[in-house]
């Protein structure tokens, strides 16, 4: 959206989503251009079906756009391979999902030191980290915990924990606060903000007005369009 | 390491569904182990029988191998010496069989029209084998001394009946033996030995070659003669040999004998072989169908934890060692199984009519363990494979607004 400082972080440059549902042709994202800085804040509204997902999706390197290009720290993630790119999310994008998506049988540590193993980092190393990021988001009591043994509002602290685990430059969420109820939303509102305070950019698409008014910039979608 | 950890532990997340998947396994790596073991058991088996003996060579008349107490070799003195004459034989053992019927203890008593009215009285059949004692490998002495004339050796069924060393047995040529005359003889149970060849609960003894021709009014014949050679001479070679030398006579090798068997038992091979794909294909749609419902039941998951960047490589191991862990469990139970079952076969399958009773259709070998682990565990990894490359191929955007709300 802005570039603090000219550093431009992820740059969209007139992407194009389409795909077949039964048939018909669906123009998820239409031409949609948008820069996003080191310190941004993004907050993608919009109505059910207006393409935030996708967007962020896109942004993330997790679908490719039908045309278009998406730049992320300088580098065209939209011509890279399938495991070029599933390593580059890795390493420079944090992802948090509606539903959590944590691993039901291990424990809030290992969740978090799941990417961080993948990435090649030593066992000391990962859990060093790990209950940096858990104490970090609130949760050093909860560690030894399973998903299944903790709150919604926890386990989705977890999902942030396990999202920054390799240091991403970028954190996408899709709908983080869609699973909470109002207050623990306003908590993750806070943790989001404290962390973009500590210097990562945020993108998140939701429906929530709360966490929307909270980000530093808003950006509304309607049918695959950026409204003005 | 921690994927596979999330692998094992995963198995626990449905104990039930893998308890039941362990088991059917379980039964299929069982199955598998017992049909390996009865694929190349009988032979292994016939092999050790034979061998066991420690003559490598066997002689009979010409269709009549490996044993046929209806046919003889004539001249049967005169072929001994010829082929102790060979410089590539060291001993030659003449053997005579026949059925008789034997009295003279408090006898179970069996009848038969063709025996004659007087074997009602209590005389039951008994097979005899004539042999040079000096020169024999068809029984193991347990306890007494070697046959003589007027002594015979009883094999292990006798002694179980109550038979005992110094008893005396009348032994009669049957009926059927019209030109013996009815001959019988008095003998003193001389020791007890352990038949080789006798089959289950076939009475058995052995009494003197010389005395069985005289009883079954057989001179100078033997039913089969089994030769030794001598060290370092090649036994197929020889026998090939041999049977040019005596045109009239089946010469036979152990080696060329087990082949002959082994054609003759392919139905159990073909049957092993059959039920052994059957169950690796048991094996294979059991693994295939509980990893395909695990893998679809965590697609969301899946596509999650690709979106944050873990590789298809790493998630299709994790799979791969949970399939593992499930066909290795299933494994060391299976194979344990299989050993069970193949024991309570073995006991039903040793009285099978005609064979001898050292005769194994269930071999024991290490090997045929490895081989049923490493069936299941490949059956079950290759199972586990296809669902879990298509879970991998799934659009990772597409799955996820499917599974998001």
């Amino acid at each position: 959206m802005s570039a603090e400082n000219g550093r431009v972080l992820v740059e969209a440059r007139d992407v194009r989503r389409e795909y077949r549902l039964k048939g018909d042709l669906i123009e998820a994202v239409r031409g949609i251009s948008l820069e996003v800085g080191p310190g941004d804040f993004l907050a993608i509204v919009g109505p059910s079906g207006s393409g935030k997902s996708t967007l962020l999706h896109l942004l993330g390197a997790v679908d490719s756009p039908t045309s278009g290009a998406v730049f992320l720290d300088g580098s065209d993630v939209t011509s890279m391979s399938d495991p070029q790119r599933a390593r580059f999310r890795l390493e420079h994008v944090g992802l948090v999902f509606q539903r959590f998506h944590l691993l039901p049988m291990l424990t809030a540590l290992e969740n978090v030191e799941l990417p961080m193993a993948e990435a090649g980092l030593s066992r000391r190393e990962r859990l060093e980290r790990a209950e940096a990021l858990l104490a970090r988001v609130g949760l050093a009591d909860r560690m030894r915990h399973r998903p299944g043994e903790i709150s919604g509002g926890q386990r989705q602290r977890v999902a942030v924990a396990r999202a920054l685990a390799n240091s991403p430059a970028l954190l996408l969420a899709d709908e983080p606060t869609g699973e909470l109820d109002r207050t623990t939303s306003a908590g993750m509102l806070e943790l989001f903000q404290s962390l973009n305070e500590d210097g990562t950019a945020i993108v998140v698409a939701t429906h929530d007005l709360q966490l929307a008014e909270g980000a530093r910039q808003q950006l509304k979608l309607v049918d695959g369009r950026i409204q003005a | 390491m921690l994927i596979f950890r999330y692998s094992a532990r995963e198995l626990f997340r449905h104990p039930a569904r893998s308890l039941l998947a362990v088991l059917g396994v379980a039964v299929a790596c069982a199955m598998l182990l017992d049909m390996l073991m009865l694929g190349g058991g009988l032979n292994a088996s016939f092999r050790s029988l034979l061998t066991s003996a420690g003559y490598e060579l066997r002689v009979s008349p010409a269709g009549t191998l490996p044993f046929d107490t209806g046919a003889t070799i004539s001249d049967a003195a005169g072929v001994r010496a010829s082929l102790e004459a060979d410089p590539a034989i060291a001993g030659v053992a003449p053997v005579l069989g026949s059925n008789l019927l034997a009295e003279g203890w408090e006898s179970p008593g069996e009848t038969s029209l063709e025996d004659g009215p007087e074997e009602a009285r209590g005389a039951v059949r008994l097979f005899v084998l004539g042999v040079d004692p000096e020169e024999q490998g068809l029984y193991r002495l347990t306890a007494g001394g070697a046959p003589a004339p007027g002594g015979v050796v009883i094999g292990l069924e006798l002694a179980e009946e109550g038979v005992e060393i110094g008893d005396t047995l009348t032994l009669r040529a049957p009926a059927s033996f019209a030109d013996a005359g009815r001959r019988s003889g008095r003998y003193v149970v001389l020791g007890i030995a352990e038949f080789l060849y006798s089959a289950a609960g076939e009475r058995t003894a052995a009494i003197p070659l010389s005395s069985l021709a005289e009883l079954t009014d057989q001179p100078d014949r033997a039913s089969l003669m089994m030769v030794r050679l001598t060290a370092g001479e090649d036994p197929d070679g020889v026998a090939d040999r041999l049977r040019t030398e005596y045109p009239g006579l089946e010469i036979a090798s152990i080696g060329q004998l087990v082949e002959t068997a082994a054609r003759r038992l392919s139905y159990f091979r073909q049957l092993a072989a059959i039920l052994g794909t059957v169950s690796l294909i048991v094996t294979t749609l059991l693994i295939g169908t509980i990893m395909a419902i695990s893998i679809n039941d965590r697609y969301g998951t899946i596509a999650a934890l690709r979106a944050i960047g873990i590789s298809r490589r790493s998630i299709v191991s994790a799979f791969l060692v949970e399939s593992l862990l499930l066909c290795l469990a299933a494994s060391v139970i299976g194979l344990g199984l299989g050993l069970l079952v193949a024991g309570q076969l073995e006991r039903i399958l040793s009285d099978f009519p005609g064979l001898p009773s050292a005769i194994r259709f269930f071999v024991f070998e290490p090997d045929r363990l490895a081989w049923a682990a490493a069936g299941v565990l490949l059956a079950g990894v290759g199972a586990a494979l296809v669902p879990a490359i298509r879970a991998m191929n799934a659009p990772i955007a597409a799955t996820l607004h499917r599974e998001e709300p």
